[in-house]
């Protein structure tokens, strides 16, 4: 009988071991510091080369709006070894894939590749580190590949401009205060000059950090990593030091609008903390208790009971030196914008005068654990976290217990955190708006 | 000296190290990766449940995949049923409520779906032991309601309305029937009559039919232990009552004799759509399998295929054209290239697809081609190893389609070793431009004319005619002339008179109008009144948010249009005032207004007048009614045409209103229907300023 009992006991335990994952990684640097962080895992014959640099939206001068997001398509025009216009075909006649993407705090370079062309994507990443060409022409077709992209994902989008308008309201000093694609003015202005004093300064290889993911054999890597990386030359120290923004102490009421839309959009906005910040992980979970899903509060509430919400949302975007936290809702018939803003605050005020339930309390400490498993389900996505952790959050080893950051979050802690940032007086309200397009 | 010697030393070092990488150089690959695929452990139970495990402990998830490998169901008079059989599925069972279902299975942060003959389930694994119950219960013990049977009846039904018009909805039904006629389970399909047919009790016998063990395999993946499993599964699905599903023989389908076209006219495509098709006998067990793969991956297999090339790259007709090759172990598959392409370069493009899928027949692809091809499978392959539910779903494979044991861990060196040869003769075999059809569905007025002069290898291609369910029906009269006795006056008075004569007409000095349609659930309200004074008011309603507004107090006027409000330029004035009349048709006598010649709409002909460069109207020839406006309006750079079809005439004071207006604007159709109409009343000044 107890013998059954203790290994019943021992069973539960070696359940729950099960669950505990681990990603195991090796981290360095090279002489020139370029980080690297290398992940074995033989599940498949696949191989991710990633490069993320310490450069974003927010890395500007005044009137040199949109570097960094230029960067992303100017840096696959070619280099000194690769023609002008084969980078793609020489990814998918190689049976990989590759793209990339910028916020406005780091830009994202990767490759996937079957695990024997692991050469190959070292390569293709230390050409573009490198020496990557720089010239007019390639200025030129980027300019208008840029503004086309422009018109696609902003100008011609419904609810396009929401961030921007968001961004541009809440901060006053901080880069944040401009969109991450910046002005076509401002990109229409630089000169080749300016692009390459931009490249010199952030794309070195102290500015950044190589992960190698995948089915790798890690001598042999670490001596490739050395032959293409070891050569490209250090680059001065890249510091930052941008403004500070004021606290917002009283309510600010905006307008934008957006000839896109037929339906009109409120939405309330806080000013938060950068991401490494924990108050950010608790702010995640407000934005989830709210609006994830069919059973969430202000979802079930505006959308499904009392029908004055065609549709309804609360995020965090997380950044590096401040949050935007935003809730809307898109209002149903006859309902107004006030009205929208009087129920989302209501909802929002029980987050700070009462303590969310413990079903609920549990209910999203599984959906966080949900998430947090998937978002290691590839090694391309693993590669990604690693990057983002080492580089933006100074801690690699967030990949194994960033859940146990939200698992430590208290109902309490909840509460505070939503009397800290979610006030009344700190808020902005937009009024998103429809517009008729201008005629010419 | 030592020191200089080291300093050499190290320098010649790091020559070497440097030369051992020449950077101007493409890296080559290495050694084809090793491929290590396991094998997934199997149980099977009494009732015939065949289940497959695979252990990966990486992540502490696991996903259950319930399929049921039944033979195709002809559903005959009662199409729709395993639709809604399979919307049915999962909410909830007879021991709980669906609400409740879903609450669970949502703290749970898990999902559940079902299919009609399937099922899909995935959550952290610590929760597996009470999602595989929560599965197996509604998937065994359903719960089914007539008042859920109504609910999602309804939602069918609106979704077959709202693809009425549809010409991607139109050519691929009728694709599908031509191929492999109405009578066979893979050419028939679902209308509003064979799913008004289909009864809550038709919906539980074809449950009990075919929800059935005997062909049924159950895959579960992911953090969790092989006797776990065993035991739970054995536990849940043990009571699923063994049975086989009734068999059925249904006809055996045939290539055309001849390469023709089979033309379905939509009188308002914009856009034609052209699927080139014939059928394959087609295995995956086939040896030349693979090889087949490739010939059609090369021919129209994405960006980087030759009709995407041709059509899209070189020509500019479209958006994107290719082609498919399918394999199927009952029947017959299909091969098909397609492309929606402009009205204007219908036959144009029917004869590249023509010339695109001769070509990879008759001449070998090249070297280049096939190599780029090969790597892109090796890619995809690879990629697709790291999900460890592809384990599972090449071992049921395997096990569904009688393959080798081997075949995927043999599958790369098959890739590797196929030939140009190889390539050539699978297209030879499966790709048959003898033997196509070429389904076309379009706007016959403007695209026939051009397709009946359509050759292929120097002969006339025939033209056969079909209506949008598929039934044969004779050519219809595209003939665009008109007696030369008719003229715009002569057309625009036998409207006149058809509605109520022009004196009664003149006497009329306003009417409102009410009337409602529904958008994508939403109700939009239109409210119009007009007197003969030029007043004008026309306002538009979204759950009743007014979205676009118009006044005319017959001098001036304002439009509001999502909240803004602006006043009427003088183009805009010159516009309402031709819209203000009662009855503009009065005020279009003796004008320059043209006869462009007749149309069909809906299947009847009808006089075309260009009343300004923005709009035509279609007059019936027989009833003289107007049927149809088209208004075409710039938007940011595209134009955008609308389209009103006028039905369903009634009499009101005299006078005959149409009391169905159905607009179509790109892709969205909605039927306005008038729930009321005052003549001479209802209207007073006020309601224009």
């Amino acid at each position: 009988m107890k013998n059954k009992l203790l290994s019943g006991g021992f069973l539960l335990l070696a359940g729950f071991c099960l669950q505990a994952q681990e990603v195991t990684y090796e981290e360095y640097e090279l002489d020139n510091g370029l980080h690297v962080i290398l992940h074995q895992d033989k599940t498949a014959p696949l191989v991710t080369t990633s490069v993320m640099y310490h450069v974003g939206g927010k890395d500007r001068t005044d009137g040199r709006t949109g570097f960094a997001h230029f960067f992303e398509h100017l840096l696959f025009e070619g280099t000194d070894n690769i023609e002008r216009g084969k980078w793609f075909e020489i990814v998918s006649s190689h049976g990989g894939k590759n793209n990339a993407n910028t916020s406005q705090d780091r830009t994202y370079y990767y490759e996937v590749f079957p695990s024997n062309n692991l050469k190959l994507g070292l390569w293709l990443e230390s050409e573009r580190m490198l020496h990557p060409v720089i010239d007019q022409k390639g200025i030129n077709t980027q300019q208008e590949v840029v503004k086309e992209e422009k018109r696609l994902r902003y100008d011609n989008r419904p609810y396009g401009q929401l961030i921007t308008e968001v961004g541009k309201n809440l901060f006053k000093k901080h880069p944040y205060k401009d969109p991450n694609i910046g002005y076509m003015k401002d990109l229409d202005a630089a000169t080749l000059e300016d692009v390459i004093a931009y490249n010199h300064k952030y794309y070195v290889p102290n500015n950044a950090v190589l992960v190698v993911a995948g089915d790798i054999n890690v001598p042999d890597t670490k001596k490739m990593i050395e032959d293409y990386f070891g050569p490209i030359p250090k680059g001065e120290d890249v510091t930052r030091s941008y403004p500070k923004e004021d606290p917002i102490l009283t309510e600010v009421r905006a307008k934008a609008y957006d000839a896109n839309i037929q339906i009109p959009a409120s939405v309330i906005s806080y000013r938060t903390p950068g991401f490494k910040e924990r108050d950010a992980y608790v702010l995640d979970m407000i934005s989830t208790y709210l609006s994830d899903g069919r059973s969430s509060k202000l979802y079930k509430k505006m959308v499904d009971d009392q029908k004055q919400a065609l549709q309804v949302g609360a995020f965090n975007v997380g950044q590096e030196d401040y949050g935007m936290y935003l809730v809307y809702a898109l209002p149903v018939g006859e309902t107004g914008l006030e009205t929208l803003v009087t129920e989302m605050e209501e909802e929002i005020a029980k987050v700070r005068d009462s303590l969310i339930s413990e079903r609920d309390h549990q209910k999203l400490l599984n959906k966080f654990e949900n998430q947090f498993v998937n978002s290691n389900s590839s090694v391309e996505g693993i590669a990604n976290s690693l990057a983002r952790n080492y580089l933006l959050y100074g801690d690699t080893e967030l990949i194994n217990k960033e859940i146990d950051i939200f698992r430590s979050i208290t109902r309490e802690e909840i509460m505070e955190v939503a009397n800290k940032y979610l006030r009344p007086d700190q808020r902005v309200i937009i009024d998103y708006l429809p517009e008729e397009p201008q005629s010419n | 000296m030592k020191n200089i010697f080291t300093t050499l030393f190290f320098l010649a070092f790091a020559l070497v190290a440097e030369a051992q990488v020449d950077r101007t150089q493409m890296p080559e690959a290495g050694p084809a990766p090793e491929i290590n695929l396991k094998d997934p452990q199997t149980f099977e139970l009494r009732n015939g449940l065949k289940v497959l495990v695979v252990e990966n402990h990486k992540l502490p998830r696991v996903s259950i995949q319930l399929s049921i490998d039944n033979p195709p169901v002809l559903e005959g008079a009662k199409a729709g049923v395993s639709t809604l059989t399979g919307s049915l599925l999962g909410k909830g069972s007879k021991n709980i409520k669906k609400d409740d279902f879903n609450e669970e299975v949502d703290f749970l942060g898990a999902r559940i779906n079902f299919g009609s003959q399937s099922a899909f389930a995935s959550s952290l694994s610590k929760y597996f032991p009470r999602i595989l119950e929560l599965m197996a219960d509604a998937g065994l013990n359903p719960n089914f309601t007539q008042v859920e049977f109504d609910k999602e009846k309804q939602k069918i039904l609106t979704g077959l309305k709202s693809e009425e018009k549809s010409v991607t909805a139109i050519s691929g039904r009728v694709g599908l029937a031509l191929a492999y006629s109405k009578k066979h389970p893979y050419g028939e399909f679902m209308t509003e009559e064979s799913i008004n047919k289909v009864t809550l009790t038709d919906v539980i016998q074809f449950y009990e039919d075919y929800f059935v063990p005997a062909n049924a395999y159950l895959v579960v993946v992911g953090d969790i232990k092989f006797d776990d499993v065993k035991t739970l599964v054995e536990e849940q699905f043990t009571p699923w009552t063994k049975a086989v599903p009734p068999s059925f023989g249904f006809s055996k389908p045939a290539d055309a004799q001849y390469a023709q076209i089979n033309f379905v006219d939509v009188p308002n495509a914009v856009q034609s759509e052209i699927t080139v098709e014939n059928l394959v006998s087609l295995q995956k067990k086939d040896p030349d399998y693979l090889s087949a793969l490739m010939a059609n991956e090369i021919l129209g297999g994405g960006g980087e295929g030759r009709l995407f090339l041709n059509l899209r790259e070189d020509k500019a007709y479209t958006y994107g054209s290719y082609s498919s090759l399918g394999n199927d172990k009952y029947v017959p598959a299909r091969f098909r290239a397609t492309a929606s392409v402009r009205n204007a370069v219908t036959d144009s493009s029917v004869v590249e697809i023509l010339k695109e899928i001769e070509r990879i027949r008759t001449e070998p692809v090249t070297k280049e081609e096939l190599e780029n091809t090969k790597a892109k499978y090796t890619g995809r392959f690879v990629m697709a190893l790291e999900d460890p539910s592809t384990i599972a779903d090449y071992a049921l494979e395997i096990e569904t389609e009688n393959l080798p044991k081997d075949f995927y861990k043999t599958y790369l060196e098959k890739i590797n070793a196929i030939t140009i040869e190889d390539v050539q003769q699978a297209a030879q075999k499966y790709i048959k431009p003898d033997n196509v059809r070429i389904v076309v569905a379009g706007k016959g007025s403007e695209v026939l004319g051009n397709l009946e002069n359509v050759t292929f290898k120097g002969r006339k291609v025939p033209i056969k005619y079909f209506d949008k369910y598929a039934n044969a029906t004779e050519k219809q009269d595209y003939n665009t002339s008109v007696p030369t006795d008719v003229t715009a006056n002569t057309v625009l008075n036998k409207y006149i008179e058809a509605i109520g004569g022009k004196e009664k007409l003149e006497a009329v000095t306003s009417y409102s109008l009410l009337a409602e349609a529904e958008l994508q659930g939403m109700k939009l309200n239109l409210e119009v009144k007009k007197t003969n004074k030029d007043q004008f008011m026309q306002d538009v309603k979204m759950s009743g948010n007014s979205m676009s507004k118009q006044v005319f107090n017959g001098d001036k006027g304002y439009m509001v249009m999502q909240g803004q409000k602006k006043d009427m330029g003088p183009d805009e004035i010159e516009k309402v005032k031709g819209e203000s009349a009662p009855f503009p048709e009065l005020n279009y006598l003796n004008t320059d207004i043209t006869l462009e010649g007749t149309e069909s709409i809906d299947g009847k002909k009808a006089y075309k007048l260009k009343i300004s460069e923005e709009k035509t109207a279609f007059y019936d020839v027989e009833t003289g009614l107007k049927v149809q406006e088209a208004t075409t309006a710039e938007m940011g750079g595209q134009s955008i045409t609308s389209i009103i079809n006028y039905l369903d005439y009634k009499e009101v004071s005299g006078i005959q209103f149409p009391f169905t207006m159905a607009q179509t604007v790109g892709p969205q159709s909605f039927e306005f229907k008038v729930s009321e109409i005052k003549v001479n009343e209802g209207t007073s000044d006020t309601d224009f300023e």
